[in-house]
Protein backbone atom coordinates (compact mmCIF):
# COMPACT_ATOMS: atom_id res chain seq x y z
CA UNK A 1 0.00 0.00 0.00
CA UNK A 2 2.81 2.36 0.91
CA UNK A 3 4.55 1.72 -2.39
CA UNK A 4 1.36 2.54 -4.27
CA UNK A 5 1.05 5.91 -2.53
CA UNK A 6 4.66 6.76 -3.26
CA UNK A 7 4.35 6.01 -6.94
CA UNK A 8 1.20 8.09 -7.12
CA UNK A 9 2.97 11.08 -5.65
CA UNK A 10 5.87 10.83 -8.04
CA UNK A 11 3.39 10.55 -10.90
CA UNK A 12 1.77 13.77 -9.79
CA UNK A 13 5.10 15.55 -9.49
CA UNK A 14 5.96 14.38 -12.98
CA UNK A 15 2.70 15.48 -14.52
CA UNK A 16 3.23 19.07 -13.41
CA UNK A 17 6.52 19.35 -15.26
CA UNK A 18 6.22 20.27 -18.93
CA UNK A 19 8.55 18.52 -21.33
CA UNK A 20 11.20 20.55 -23.08
CA UNK A 21 9.80 21.22 -26.54
CA UNK A 22 13.21 22.23 -27.90
CA UNK A 23 14.43 18.72 -27.15
CA UNK A 24 11.40 17.18 -28.82
CA UNK A 25 11.91 19.36 -31.91
CA UNK A 26 15.61 18.47 -32.00
CA UNK A 27 14.67 14.79 -31.94
CA UNK A 28 12.28 15.34 -34.80
CA UNK A 29 14.62 17.32 -37.05
CA UNK A 30 17.64 15.04 -36.54
CA UNK A 31 17.75 11.43 -37.53
CA UNK A 32 17.78 8.73 -34.90
CA UNK A 33 20.66 6.33 -34.50
CA UNK A 34 18.47 3.59 -33.08
CA UNK A 35 18.77 1.30 -36.11
CA UNK A 36 22.55 1.72 -36.42
CA UNK A 37 22.94 1.25 -32.67
CA UNK A 38 20.95 -1.98 -32.84
CA UNK A 39 23.13 -3.26 -35.69
CA UNK A 40 26.27 -2.38 -33.72
CA UNK A 41 24.95 -4.08 -30.60
CA UNK A 42 24.08 -7.24 -32.55
CA UNK A 43 27.56 -7.24 -34.08
CA UNK A 44 29.23 -6.94 -30.69
CA UNK A 45 26.90 -9.60 -29.30
CA UNK A 46 27.84 -11.99 -32.08
CA UNK A 47 31.56 -11.52 -31.48
CA UNK A 48 31.14 -11.77 -27.72
CA UNK A 49 28.98 -14.87 -28.11
CA UNK A 50 31.70 -16.60 -30.12
CA UNK A 51 34.33 -15.53 -27.57
CA UNK A 52 32.12 -16.80 -24.77
CA UNK A 53 31.73 -20.18 -26.46
CA UNK A 54 35.45 -20.61 -27.00
CA UNK A 55 36.45 -19.45 -23.54
CA UNK A 56 33.81 -21.59 -21.85
CA UNK A 57 34.89 -24.63 -23.87
CA UNK A 58 38.49 -23.89 -22.90
CA UNK A 59 37.65 -23.40 -19.24
CA UNK A 60 36.17 -26.87 -18.91
CA UNK A 61 39.07 -28.40 -20.84
CA UNK A 62 37.24 -29.45 -24.00
CA UNK A 63 38.69 -29.14 -27.52
CA UNK A 64 37.99 -25.81 -29.23
CA UNK A 65 35.06 -25.36 -31.57
CA UNK A 66 36.64 -23.48 -34.49
CA UNK A 67 40.18 -22.56 -33.48
CA UNK A 68 42.27 -22.91 -30.36
CA UNK A 69 42.70 -19.40 -28.82
CA UNK A 70 46.46 -19.88 -28.43
CA UNK A 71 46.83 -20.89 -32.04
CA UNK A 72 44.73 -17.92 -33.13
CA UNK A 73 46.88 -15.52 -31.11
CA UNK A 74 50.07 -16.98 -32.57
CA UNK A 75 48.72 -16.61 -36.07
CA UNK A 76 47.76 -13.00 -35.39
CA UNK A 77 51.26 -12.28 -34.09
CA UNK A 78 52.77 -13.76 -37.26
CA UNK A 79 50.30 -11.88 -39.40
CA UNK A 80 51.68 -10.75 -42.75
CA UNK A 81 52.85 -14.33 -43.15
CA UNK A 82 50.34 -17.16 -43.54
CA UNK A 83 47.73 -15.28 -45.56
CA UNK A 84 47.80 -13.80 -49.09
CA UNK A 85 48.54 -10.04 -48.79
CA UNK A 86 45.68 -9.24 -51.15
CA UNK A 87 43.17 -11.03 -48.92
CA UNK A 88 44.63 -9.41 -45.81
CA UNK A 89 44.46 -5.95 -47.34
CA UNK A 90 40.94 -6.48 -48.64
CA UNK A 91 39.60 -7.73 -45.32
CA UNK A 92 41.35 -4.83 -43.57
CA UNK A 93 39.67 -2.44 -45.99
CA UNK A 94 36.26 -3.95 -45.28
CA UNK A 95 36.76 -3.72 -41.50
CA UNK A 96 37.96 -0.11 -41.85
CA UNK A 97 34.91 0.76 -43.96
CA UNK A 98 32.52 -0.70 -41.37
CA UNK A 99 34.36 1.24 -38.67
CA UNK A 100 34.17 4.44 -40.70
CA UNK A 101 30.43 3.91 -41.19
CA UNK A 102 29.84 3.64 -37.44
CA UNK A 103 32.20 6.53 -36.69
CA UNK A 104 30.53 8.87 -39.19
CA UNK A 105 27.14 7.91 -37.82
CA UNK A 106 28.38 8.91 -34.39
CA UNK A 107 30.02 12.18 -35.42
CA UNK A 108 27.89 13.70 -38.20
CA UNK A 109 24.96 15.91 -37.14
CA UNK A 110 22.42 13.82 -39.06
CA UNK A 111 20.03 16.61 -39.94
CA UNK A 112 16.85 15.64 -41.69
CA UNK A 113 15.41 17.66 -44.56
CA UNK A 114 12.90 19.37 -42.30
CA UNK A 115 12.16 22.88 -41.08
CA UNK A 116 10.51 24.10 -37.91
CA UNK A 117 7.45 26.30 -38.32
CA UNK A 118 7.63 29.14 -35.87
CA UNK A 119 5.15 28.64 -33.04
CA UNK A 120 4.09 32.28 -32.82
CA UNK A 121 1.77 31.92 -35.80
CA UNK A 122 -0.29 29.31 -34.01
CA UNK A 123 -3.36 30.58 -32.25
CA UNK A 124 -2.62 30.76 -28.57
CA UNK A 125 -1.09 27.34 -27.97
CA UNK A 126 2.28 29.04 -27.59
CA UNK A 127 5.08 27.09 -26.06
CA UNK A 128 3.67 23.63 -25.65
CA UNK A 129 3.14 22.77 -29.29
CA UNK A 130 5.58 22.65 -32.16
CA UNK A 131 5.26 22.12 -35.89
CA UNK A 132 7.90 20.38 -38.00
CA UNK A 133 7.50 20.30 -41.78
CA UNK A 134 9.27 18.17 -44.38
CA UNK A 135 11.10 20.26 -46.98
CA UNK A 136 9.16 18.44 -49.69
CA UNK A 137 5.87 19.81 -48.38
CA UNK A 138 7.29 23.35 -48.25
CA UNK A 139 8.54 22.93 -51.82
CA UNK A 140 5.18 21.79 -53.13
CA UNK A 141 3.37 24.66 -51.40
CA UNK A 142 5.83 27.20 -52.80
CA UNK A 143 5.62 25.62 -56.25
CA UNK A 144 1.88 26.09 -56.15
CA UNK A 145 2.10 29.81 -55.35
CA UNK A 146 4.89 30.31 -57.91
CA UNK A 147 2.81 28.52 -60.52
CA UNK A 148 -0.21 30.74 -59.84
CA UNK A 149 1.93 33.90 -60.01
CA UNK A 150 3.65 32.86 -63.24
CA UNK A 151 0.48 31.43 -64.78
CA UNK A 152 2.12 28.21 -65.97
CA UNK A 153 1.35 24.51 -65.57
CA UNK A 154 2.66 22.51 -62.57
CA UNK A 155 5.22 20.74 -64.77
CA UNK A 156 6.93 24.02 -65.60
CA UNK A 157 7.84 24.88 -62.00
CA UNK A 158 10.46 23.10 -59.94
CA UNK A 159 11.31 24.16 -56.39
CA UNK A 160 14.32 22.91 -54.45
CA UNK A 161 14.29 23.54 -50.69
CA UNK A 162 17.48 23.12 -48.71
CA UNK A 163 18.30 24.24 -45.21
CA UNK A 164 19.23 27.84 -46.00
CA UNK A 165 18.21 28.29 -49.61
CA UNK A 166 15.18 27.92 -51.81
CA UNK A 167 15.60 27.80 -55.58
CA UNK A 168 12.55 28.30 -57.78
CA UNK A 169 13.05 27.23 -61.40
CA UNK A 170 10.37 28.40 -63.84
CA UNK A 171 10.23 27.46 -67.53
CA UNK A 172 7.86 29.93 -69.16
CA UNK A 173 5.45 29.05 -71.93
CA UNK A 174 6.97 29.99 -75.26
CA UNK A 175 5.96 33.53 -76.22
CA UNK A 176 4.44 34.39 -72.85
CA UNK A 177 6.89 36.35 -70.67
CA UNK A 178 7.03 35.59 -66.94
CA UNK A 179 7.63 38.44 -64.48
CA UNK A 180 10.43 37.34 -62.20
CA UNK A 181 9.53 39.97 -59.60
CA UNK A 182 5.95 38.75 -59.38
CA UNK A 183 7.05 35.12 -58.84
CA UNK A 184 9.59 36.20 -56.22
CA UNK A 185 6.98 38.32 -54.42
CA UNK A 186 4.46 35.46 -54.40
CA UNK A 187 7.01 32.98 -53.05
CA UNK A 188 8.28 35.46 -50.43
CA UNK A 189 4.72 36.14 -49.33
CA UNK A 190 3.95 32.45 -48.87
CA UNK A 191 7.27 31.94 -47.10
CA UNK A 192 6.75 34.83 -44.68
CA UNK A 193 3.43 33.24 -43.73
CA UNK A 194 5.27 30.05 -42.80
CA UNK A 195 8.06 31.83 -40.84
CA UNK A 196 10.48 28.94 -41.04
CA UNK A 197 13.43 28.38 -38.73
CA UNK A 198 16.14 28.78 -40.07
CA UNK A 199 14.99 31.38 -42.63
CA UNK A 200 16.04 30.37 -46.15
CA UNK A 201 16.90 32.79 -48.97
CA UNK A 202 14.83 32.65 -52.14
CA UNK A 203 16.25 32.66 -55.65
CA UNK A 204 14.12 32.58 -58.78
CA UNK A 205 15.54 31.30 -62.05
CA UNK A 206 13.53 31.99 -65.18
CA UNK A 207 14.68 29.64 -67.92
CA UNK A 208 15.78 31.13 -71.25
CA UNK A 209 14.13 28.28 -73.11
CA UNK A 210 10.36 28.26 -73.27
CA UNK A 211 7.99 25.32 -73.39
CA UNK A 212 5.89 24.90 -76.51
CA UNK A 213 2.26 23.94 -76.29
CA UNK A 214 1.91 24.15 -72.53
CA UNK B 1 10.07 12.12 -29.60
CA UNK B 2 11.03 8.75 -28.21
CA UNK B 3 13.34 8.25 -25.26
CA UNK B 4 16.16 6.83 -27.36
CA UNK B 5 19.43 7.67 -25.55
CA UNK B 6 20.94 9.71 -28.38
CA UNK B 7 24.14 10.76 -26.61
CA UNK B 8 24.83 7.19 -25.43
CA UNK B 9 24.22 5.93 -28.96
CA UNK B 10 26.70 8.42 -30.36
CA UNK B 11 29.36 7.60 -27.77
CA UNK B 12 29.08 3.83 -28.11
CA UNK B 13 28.93 3.98 -31.91
CA UNK B 14 31.96 6.25 -31.89
CA UNK B 15 33.97 3.86 -29.71
CA UNK B 16 33.05 0.86 -31.86
CA UNK B 17 33.73 2.76 -35.08
CA UNK B 18 37.15 3.95 -33.91
CA UNK B 19 38.17 0.45 -32.86
CA UNK B 20 37.07 -1.17 -36.12
CA UNK B 21 38.71 1.60 -38.13
CA UNK B 22 42.00 1.16 -36.25
CA UNK B 23 41.96 -2.62 -36.75
CA UNK B 24 41.12 -2.27 -40.42
CA UNK B 25 43.87 0.30 -41.07
CA UNK B 26 46.36 -1.88 -39.19
CA UNK B 27 45.47 -4.86 -41.38
CA UNK B 28 45.84 -2.82 -44.57
CA UNK B 29 49.19 -1.45 -43.41
CA UNK B 30 50.39 -4.94 -42.50
CA UNK B 31 49.55 -6.12 -45.98
CA UNK B 32 51.19 -3.21 -47.78
CA UNK B 33 54.00 -1.60 -45.73
CA UNK B 34 56.87 -3.96 -44.69
CA UNK B 35 58.27 -1.77 -41.82
CA UNK B 36 54.88 -1.94 -40.12
CA UNK B 37 55.13 -5.74 -40.23
CA UNK B 38 58.48 -5.75 -38.41
CA UNK B 39 57.14 -3.31 -35.78
CA UNK B 40 54.04 -5.46 -35.38
CA UNK B 41 56.11 -8.62 -34.84
CA UNK B 42 58.15 -6.94 -32.11
CA UNK B 43 55.22 -5.30 -30.34
CA UNK B 44 52.61 -8.07 -30.54
CA UNK B 45 55.20 -10.79 -29.84
CA UNK B 46 56.18 -9.22 -26.54
CA UNK B 47 52.53 -8.52 -25.67
CA UNK B 48 51.57 -12.13 -26.42
CA UNK B 49 54.46 -13.45 -24.29
CA UNK B 50 53.35 -11.39 -21.29
CA UNK B 51 49.73 -12.52 -21.74
CA UNK B 52 50.87 -16.15 -21.92
CA UNK B 53 52.95 -15.66 -18.78
CA UNK B 54 49.90 -14.27 -17.05
CA UNK B 55 47.79 -17.26 -18.11
CA UNK B 56 50.47 -19.65 -16.86
CA UNK B 57 50.53 -17.91 -13.49
CA UNK B 58 46.77 -18.21 -13.00
CA UNK B 59 46.39 -21.94 -13.50
CA UNK B 60 44.24 -24.04 -11.25
CA UNK B 61 46.59 -25.98 -8.99
CA UNK B 62 47.17 -29.34 -10.61
CA UNK B 63 45.29 -28.60 -13.87
CA UNK B 64 46.45 -27.21 -17.20
CA UNK B 65 43.64 -24.61 -17.60
CA UNK B 66 43.78 -21.12 -16.21
CA UNK B 67 40.85 -19.79 -14.20
CA UNK B 68 41.20 -16.65 -16.30
CA UNK B 69 39.03 -18.38 -18.92
CA UNK B 70 36.13 -18.46 -16.49
CA UNK B 71 36.64 -14.77 -15.71
CA UNK B 72 36.70 -14.03 -19.43
CA UNK B 73 33.51 -16.02 -20.05
CA UNK B 74 31.83 -14.16 -17.22
CA UNK B 75 32.96 -10.78 -18.60
CA UNK B 76 31.61 -11.70 -22.02
CA UNK B 77 28.25 -12.68 -20.49
CA UNK B 78 28.14 -9.26 -18.83
CA UNK B 79 29.01 -7.60 -22.16
CA UNK B 80 26.21 -9.46 -23.95
CA UNK B 81 23.81 -8.44 -21.20
CA UNK B 82 24.84 -4.80 -21.59
CA UNK B 83 24.29 -5.00 -25.35
CA UNK B 84 20.79 -6.43 -24.82
CA UNK B 85 20.07 -3.58 -22.40
CA UNK B 86 21.35 -1.09 -24.98
CA UNK B 87 19.03 -2.47 -27.66
CA UNK B 88 16.14 -2.40 -25.21
CA UNK B 89 16.65 1.34 -24.75
CA UNK B 90 16.03 2.11 -28.43
CA UNK B 91 12.75 3.64 -29.48
CA UNK B 92 11.11 3.52 -26.08
CA UNK B 93 8.51 6.09 -25.18
CA UNK B 94 5.11 5.11 -26.55
CA UNK B 95 2.51 5.29 -23.82
CA UNK B 96 -1.19 4.73 -23.38
CA UNK B 97 -2.20 7.41 -20.93
CA UNK B 98 -3.08 10.99 -21.86
CA UNK B 99 -3.93 12.05 -18.31
CA UNK B 100 -3.08 10.27 -15.05
CA UNK B 101 -3.76 12.49 -12.06
CA UNK B 102 -4.98 12.26 -8.53
CA UNK B 103 -8.31 14.01 -8.08
CA UNK B 104 -9.03 14.99 -4.45
CA UNK B 105 -12.65 15.95 -5.21
CA UNK B 106 -15.82 14.69 -3.48
CA UNK B 107 -14.87 11.16 -4.46
CA UNK B 108 -11.12 11.03 -4.10
CA UNK B 109 -9.27 8.87 -6.57
CA UNK B 110 -7.14 8.65 -9.68
CA UNK B 111 -8.38 9.97 -12.99
CA UNK B 112 -6.89 8.31 -16.01
CA UNK B 113 -7.74 9.13 -19.60
CA UNK B 114 -6.39 6.81 -22.25
CA UNK B 115 -4.42 8.19 -25.16
CA UNK B 116 -6.93 6.45 -27.40
CA UNK B 117 -9.39 9.26 -26.63
CA UNK B 118 -7.17 11.87 -28.24
CA UNK B 119 -6.11 9.54 -31.03
CA UNK B 120 -9.65 8.59 -32.01
CA UNK B 121 -11.05 12.13 -31.68
CA UNK B 122 -8.31 13.76 -33.75
CA UNK B 123 -8.26 11.00 -36.34
CA UNK B 124 -12.00 11.29 -36.77
CA UNK B 125 -11.81 15.08 -37.08
CA UNK B 126 -9.02 14.86 -39.65
CA UNK B 127 -10.42 11.94 -41.65
CA UNK B 128 -12.88 14.01 -43.68
CA UNK B 129 -10.47 16.72 -44.78
CA UNK B 130 -9.98 16.59 -48.55
CA UNK B 131 -6.49 18.11 -48.38
CA UNK B 132 -5.01 15.27 -46.30
CA UNK B 133 -3.88 11.96 -47.74
CA UNK B 134 -3.34 10.51 -44.28
CA UNK B 135 -3.10 11.34 -40.61
CA UNK B 136 -1.86 9.38 -37.62
CA UNK B 137 -1.95 10.34 -33.96
CA UNK B 138 0.17 8.71 -31.26
CA UNK B 139 0.66 9.29 -27.55
CA UNK B 140 4.19 9.44 -26.19
CA UNK B 141 5.72 9.68 -22.78
CA UNK B 142 8.22 12.56 -22.90
CA UNK B 143 10.30 12.86 -19.75
CA UNK B 144 7.48 11.55 -17.63
CA UNK B 145 4.63 13.61 -19.02
CA UNK B 146 2.28 12.67 -21.85
CA UNK B 147 2.54 14.30 -25.26
CA UNK B 148 0.79 13.85 -28.58
CA UNK B 149 2.42 13.44 -31.95
CA UNK B 150 0.23 14.21 -34.93
CA UNK B 151 1.63 13.16 -38.27
CA UNK B 152 -0.12 14.69 -41.27
CA UNK B 153 0.37 13.86 -44.92
CA UNK B 154 -1.10 16.70 -46.95
CA UNK B 155 -1.70 16.48 -50.66
CA UNK B 156 0.63 18.39 -52.95
CA UNK B 157 0.47 22.17 -52.78
CA UNK B 158 -1.23 22.51 -49.39
CA UNK B 159 0.18 25.43 -47.40
CA UNK B 160 1.69 23.86 -44.25
CA UNK B 161 1.23 26.89 -41.99
CA UNK B 162 -2.51 27.14 -42.63
CA UNK B 163 -2.90 23.39 -42.08
CA UNK B 164 -0.92 23.61 -38.85
CA UNK B 165 -3.05 26.49 -37.58
CA UNK B 166 -6.28 24.58 -38.25
CA UNK B 167 -5.01 21.40 -36.64
CA UNK B 168 -3.80 23.26 -33.57
CA UNK B 169 -7.29 24.73 -33.26
CA UNK B 170 -8.54 21.13 -33.13
CA UNK B 171 -5.94 20.38 -30.46
CA UNK B 172 -7.15 23.39 -28.46
CA UNK B 173 -10.67 21.99 -28.58
CA UNK B 174 -9.35 18.64 -27.39
CA UNK B 175 -7.52 20.35 -24.53
CA UNK B 176 -10.82 21.97 -23.50
CA UNK B 177 -12.50 18.57 -23.40
CA UNK B 178 -9.71 16.83 -21.52
CA UNK B 179 -9.26 19.81 -19.20
CA UNK B 180 -5.50 19.85 -19.41
CA UNK B 181 -3.07 21.27 -21.91
CA UNK B 182 -1.15 18.48 -23.63
CA UNK B 183 2.09 19.29 -25.45
CA UNK B 184 1.69 18.50 -29.14
CA UNK B 185 4.15 17.92 -31.94
CA UNK B 186 2.66 18.32 -35.41
CA UNK B 187 4.75 16.75 -38.13
CA UNK B 188 3.68 17.63 -41.65
CA UNK B 189 5.42 15.16 -43.89
CA UNK B 190 5.52 13.76 -47.36
CA UNK B 191 5.34 10.12 -48.29
CA UNK B 192 4.48 7.80 -51.12
CA UNK B 193 0.78 8.49 -50.63
CA UNK B 194 1.21 12.23 -51.16
CA UNK B 195 3.76 11.93 -53.94
CA UNK B 196 1.61 9.85 -56.24
CA UNK B 197 -1.75 11.35 -55.43
CA UNK B 198 -3.29 14.19 -57.39
CA UNK B 199 -2.78 17.75 -56.27
CA UNK B 200 -5.42 19.43 -54.16
CA UNK B 201 -7.14 21.97 -56.40
CA UNK B 202 -9.98 23.24 -54.25
CA UNK B 203 -8.10 25.22 -51.64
Amino acid sequence: MDGDLDSRQTNRARAQRQPDMRRVVYRETHSSRAAVATVAAVLVMGLAGYGLLESAVHAIGQPAWLIEPQLAAERIVALPAGIPPLLLGASGGVVAMVGLFFLLNAVLPGRRARHVLNGTTLNGTGNSSAVVVDDEVIASALARSARLAANVTPEQVMVVVSRRQIIVNVRPTSGVPVAEAAVLAAVQDELSGMSLVPVPDVRVNISNVGVIGA
Amino acid sequence: MTATPSLLNRILLGILGLKLLAVGILLVLLATVPPVATWWHAWSGSAWRSVKQFFDNTRFPGRPESWLWIVMAFALVVLIGLMVAWIAQQGKGRSNLLVAEYDPGTVAGDVRISGGVAEQALKHALAERPDLAGATVATYDVQGSPALKIRLQPRQGVAPHLLAAEVSALVDALDQVVGKQTPVLIHIGAGARTRFSRAERVR
